[in-house]
This record gives C-alpha cells, structure tokens and sequence, in this order.
C-alpha cells in the first residue's frame, strides 16, 4: 500500500476574473496543512470556495497565485495526468461512465494505467469486497441498475483503485438519503482505519464535518479560512461569530457526540454484595452524597440500586431489595448518549462497565455538564442563539 | 392490373439493381459520416462555427434533388460522382446535427469525472465521449440512411446507368408498365426498412448498457438491507 502523503495549500488565490469577490467560489489567500494519513473536512455555505479549493489539488483548477503542495512536491510541477492518476476522486453525482459495467468503472484508473487484465479483473473483485458489494453479484451490472447507495460505494472503490496516497471527496454522500448517509458515513471511517488516506473532503454540513473529519476548515463565503483546526476546537472554541453561526446555537450538544466516556473522572459508587450486613451497608450509604447503594455480584458486576430508605437497618442484604437498574456505558460511549440514556433512567447515575462487565465508576448529568465547561473557552459569541441555523445553507 | 410473371421473370434483374442500389448509398452514407463527423467535431471544439456549419449544410438541403443532379452533369459529366455529391450533401445536416446533439449529450459531471480520474484528451474522447454520444449518432445514421435511399432511386434521372431500383421506375414510365413502376417503389420502400431495422440492431449490440434493466437495481429495498460486512460506529 502506498504511504499517505500531507496535502498543503501555502497562500492560494483564486480569482475568477469579471465576478465580483463575494461571488461563488474565488478562494482567498488559503494557507492549511493536512498532515499524512488525516481527514480534512472542508465545510462552509455555497459559494465559499470549498469545491474550489479541492479540485486545485489535482489541478481541475489552476491556483491564480500560491502553491498547492502534496507530498511536499507544487502540483504545478507534476504531469497533470499522472498527478491525477495518483489521486482518488469522488464526486456528488458520482460520476460513473453508464457505459461501462461496475467492474470496469472501478477499475478505470489501472486499465488507463495498462494494467493487465487479469489483474484488473482481480482488483475490481477486491475492491467491490472492500467497499462491500459482492463481485460475482455487480461485477456485470451497469451503473443504471444501482441504487444511488451502491453507486456511491462504486465510487469510492474506483477512487481507490490504483492504491492512491490521496483522495478527494467532493460531497460525496450529498445525494443519498440520511439513512443510507450514515451508513456510508459509518462505513468510510471504518475503511480510513485500515486505509489511512490523506483525504479531503467536501460537504455544507456542519454535522457531516464534526463526524468524519480529524480537521475541519470552516470557510466563508469570498473564499476565506475563517477557522481551521479539530472538529472539537471548532465547537469549544469558534473562532468568529461566524463559525459560531455556523456550527449553530447546539454546538454544546455537538461536542457531547465528540467526547468519550473515558474522558471523565469516574466517580467511584458505595457498592456492596448480597449477604452483606445491612447496617453497615446503610452506614456507608448515608455517607455518600449520592443516597444510592450499588448492589454487585462477586465479580463486581452490578446487580442493581438500592434506595438508602429502602436498606433494611438490620439483617443481611439480599438480590431482590435491588430495584432500579440505570443505564450501563462503556468507556467508548459518547458523552451524547450517556446523557440522553441518564435522561430517561430511574437513577440518575450511568454505571460505567468494563469488558467483562465490571464496575469501573459512575457518570452522572452534573459530571457531564461540568466536563463540557472545562473545556469551553471564553464564551465569546454567546448572543447568536437563535437565528443560528439560517446561515447553514441547505 | 400487377403482371406478378414480369416479376417473377425478372428477380435476377431487380437483384442486381438492388445491390446497385445499397452501393450508391453506402458509399454516400460512408463519406457523409467521415466528413460530417470531422465537422462536428472541429465545430465541438470551436463553438463559433457550428452556426455557420449547420446553415450551409441548411442551404444544400433545401436545393431540390431534381434539379440538383441534372446541373451537376455539367461538371461532373454522367459518372457515379454525379449521382455521389448531391447524396453526400444532402446527408451533411442530418449527420452534423446528430453528432453534435450526442456530444453535447455527455452528462458535464461525467466529463468532468474523466478529467479528474487522469484520462488523456484522447482517451476521454473515444472511450467516454464517443461511446455515450452512439445513440444519438446512430440515430443520425438511421435518418442519412433511409433518406440517401430514398434519393438513390431518384438518380435514376441521370440515365439507365444509374437509380438502383429507381430504374423501375423511370424504365415504368416510359413503357406505361405499372408493373415496373410498382415494383420499383415497393422494393426501395422494403430496402430503407431493412436497412434501419439492422442499423437498430446493430445500435443495441454496440450499447448494451441503454438496454440494461433497471429494476434490477431495486433501489429503495436493497439499499436498506444489512450490509455485507459490518458497520463500525
């Protein structure tokens, strides 16, 4: 596999002569750095420039001044075929040739490199796998017989053909529906990991960038960088009241889905197991703030709550007095979905577990609230509540 | 009032003057194509001559094929060219037309797709562009076809030499043999059809994919199925 290589722009101009700046997709003075092996997402309303700026990396657009550099090399330098070649291009409508069948669409890149057929044909069957689809099933099919999904997967396979170190996404899922998004979504970030292309990619939507990009560049219209950096800077830290009205007015519960359970401090829970003295459990119960007794097996596996009101002042513990369970994460959950599960639970507290099911902590809705204003910076755009979302164009 | 001996008499002699007869038109469909489809695609290239393309090729159709033929044995004296230049004009605005309403067809994403994947101008040009603008061109083929046909039968004016099964015709109307005539129209009428009918077959033998079935796809159910390899949140 080819090693991924860093895509830069250093102060890159496009102008389109006889439009006026503000005007769809001149690009202003970019300068950003994605380093090998990440995805960029570029995002921002029509006409900032975004699609402009990606396909200057493999020269569909010839920067006014500035450099593009990938791999360190301008690709003003490079034979604009083979640099071509040498980078993987996905496009909205997909761009499937109809007249070619789903094995030789994906396999375009190595045919017009001559590649042998045989080994053209035992890399379609490899890259159908990889994105999913069975060989023997599409190999034959032509681009018309697909759903917009299958197409869409086509696409990123023939992007992939010739093993490329980068590729280019222009709003790749923009034209399936949400489900089908999601999936596909799901499914390239599942593929990155093996891969670890260098990908930039393109999208309007906000949600779309936080999720699949380890960079974000928000660009406003006129075609600047208003700010560039990870999605959960962007969302802690807007960097103008712009990208404040970009991300919109929820972009607290947006980084919830960016944070981790493993993130907090757990707090630790008054456990005990059944057959022990209930006095004492009691005892260590009142104790706690938290007026909840934890009820574990022997391999400290939770069993359930206990009301301190409710712990016996004598006698031993027993399985039945646990009443209400509350939710169990993992320290792979997001901080989204633990707070939406502690919404609808009987006892405020998640029950942080391991692999084996153990208990490692609790997580309460206090804990996650302070997390998120920890990390918060100054609240420096606080007055664009509201009207936030109108800016987001569809 | 149909002498159905003459014709059984004579299938040796309508034969030959049926062979005669795809031979004019061929010809005249072949070299109408090459130099139409040169000039579709220089007027591709540059727009601004398409327009003047279209009108002169506009102007030679509307010159009247009786008249046509007659003038031009005075340049050509009575040689197959005579019969040959009106038919080639005659076929340019069809075939221009054609061919640039099939380039122009090629969606502008799948262009740009192909530049964007690394295809030579070259390469884009006869594997992308020339295979999607076939239905179109084909259609062109047909049209030039039946029409150079039916105007093959008309060169019959220029003498016995000439007219493939046109002939009849003429050769009806100086004796008053209706028989000849009928015969005559008829089989140039059957040669044009068959003639389209293999131009169609041969249009779907070269684009399979405009054939192919799209219910197979099934859009909406399969895309909605487990996928086949399992999804990493």
């Amino acid at each position: 596999m080819s090693a991924a290589e860093p895509v830069a722009f250093d102060h890159v101009t496009k102008r389109y002569p006889g439009t006026a700046d503000a005007q769809g997709g001149a690009v202003e003075n970019l300068s950003l750095e994605v380093p090998a092996g990440k995805i960029c997402v570029l995002v921002g309303p029509s006409g900032c420039g975004k699609t402009t700026s990606l396909k200057m990396v493999n020269r569909l657009v010839e920067p006014t001044s500035g450099t593009v550099l990938v791999g360190g090399v301008d690709v003003m330098t490079r034979d604009v075929i083979e640099l071509r070649r040498g980078i993987g291009y996905v496009i909205q409508q997909v761009g499937l040739f109809p007249h070619q069948t789903i094995g030789e669409n994906v396999v375009t890149v190595p045919r017009l490199m001559g590649w042998t057929k045989a080994r053209q044909r035992e890399r379609a069957d490899e890259l159908l796998a990889l994105v999913g689809l069975d060989s023997a099933t599409y190999r034959d099919r032509y681009p018309t017989q697909l759903s917009g999904g299958e197409r869409q997967r086509v696409g990123v396979a023939r992007a992939l053909a010739a093993d490329p170190p980068i590729l280019l996404m222009d709003e790749p899922f923009g034209a399936v529906d949400p489900i089908v998004r999601e999936r596909l979504q799901n499914e390239l970030l599942r593929l990155q990991e093996d891969l670890a292309k260098t990908i930039l990619f393109v999208t309007h939507d906000i949600d779309e960038a936080i999720k699949m990009g380890d960079l974000v560049a928000v660009m406003q219209v006129g075609g600047h960088l208003a700010q560039f950096g990870p999605p959960d800077e962007i969302l802690a830290n807007p960097a103008s009241e712009f990208v404040a009205r970009f991300v919109g007015a929820d972009r607290g519960l947006k980084r919830l889905s960016l944070s981790r359970v493993q993130e907090l401090a757990l707090r630790p829970p008054t456990t005990a197991h059944p057959g022990d003295d209930a006095a004492e459990a009691r005892r260590g119960a009142l104790a706690d703030p938290f007026r909840y007794l934890l009820l574990v097996d022997e391999k400290n596996r939770p069993i359930g709550w206990i009301d301190e009101k409710e712990i016996p002042t004598d006698g031993r513990l027993s399985e039945s007095m646990a009443n209400a369970m509350s939710p169990l994460l993992n320290r792979r959950t997001t901080l989204k979905d633990a707070l939406s599960m502690l919404l609808d639970a009987d006892v405020q507290a998640g029950i942080v577990v391991d692999r084996s099911g153990s208990v490692l902590g609790l997580v309460t809705a206090d804990m996650i609230a302070e997390r998120m204003r920890e990390t918060a910076g100054e609240a420096s755009f606080p007055a664009v509540a509201l009207e936030a979302q109108h800016v987001v164009e569809a | 009032m149909i002498d159905w001996a003459w014709i059984g008499d004579h299938l040796d002699v309508i034969l030959g003057r049926a062979i005669q007869h795809l031979y004019l038109s061929s010809i005249a469909v072949v070299v109408g194509f090459v130099i139409s489809f040169g000039l579709a695609v220089w007027s591709i290239r540059r727009r601004a001559i398409y327009g003047p393309i279209v009108g002169i090729a506009g102007i030679l159709y509307t010159i009247p094929s009786l008249a046509l033929f007659p003038i031009l044995v005075a340049i050509t004296g009575l040689s197959d060219l005579t019969a040959e230049v009106p038919l080639v004009l005659y076929s340019l605005l069809i075939f221009v037309r054609n061919i640039v309403a099939g380039f122009d067809g090629v969606p502008g994403d799948i262009l740009e797709a192909a530049n964007g994947i690394g295809y030579t101008r070259r390469d884009r040009f006869w594997q992308v562009e020339v295979p999607l603008a076939i239905p179109l061109i084909v259609a062109g083929i047909r049209l030039a076809s039946v029409s150079t046909i039916g105007l093959v039968t008309i060169t019959g004016i220029l003498g016995d030499r000439f007219g493939g099964l046109g002939f009849f015709i003429f050769e009806g109307i100086r004796h008053g043999f209706p028989t000849e005539i009928f015969t005559g129209g008829l089989t140039s009428i059957l040669l044009a059809i068959l003639v389209d009918q293999l131009l169609v077959l041969a249009q779907r033998r070269l684009t399979p994919w405009t054939r192919a079935d799209h219910a197979a796809g099934e859009p909406v159910a399969s895309e909605r199925a487990q996928p086949t390899r399992p999804v990493g949140i």
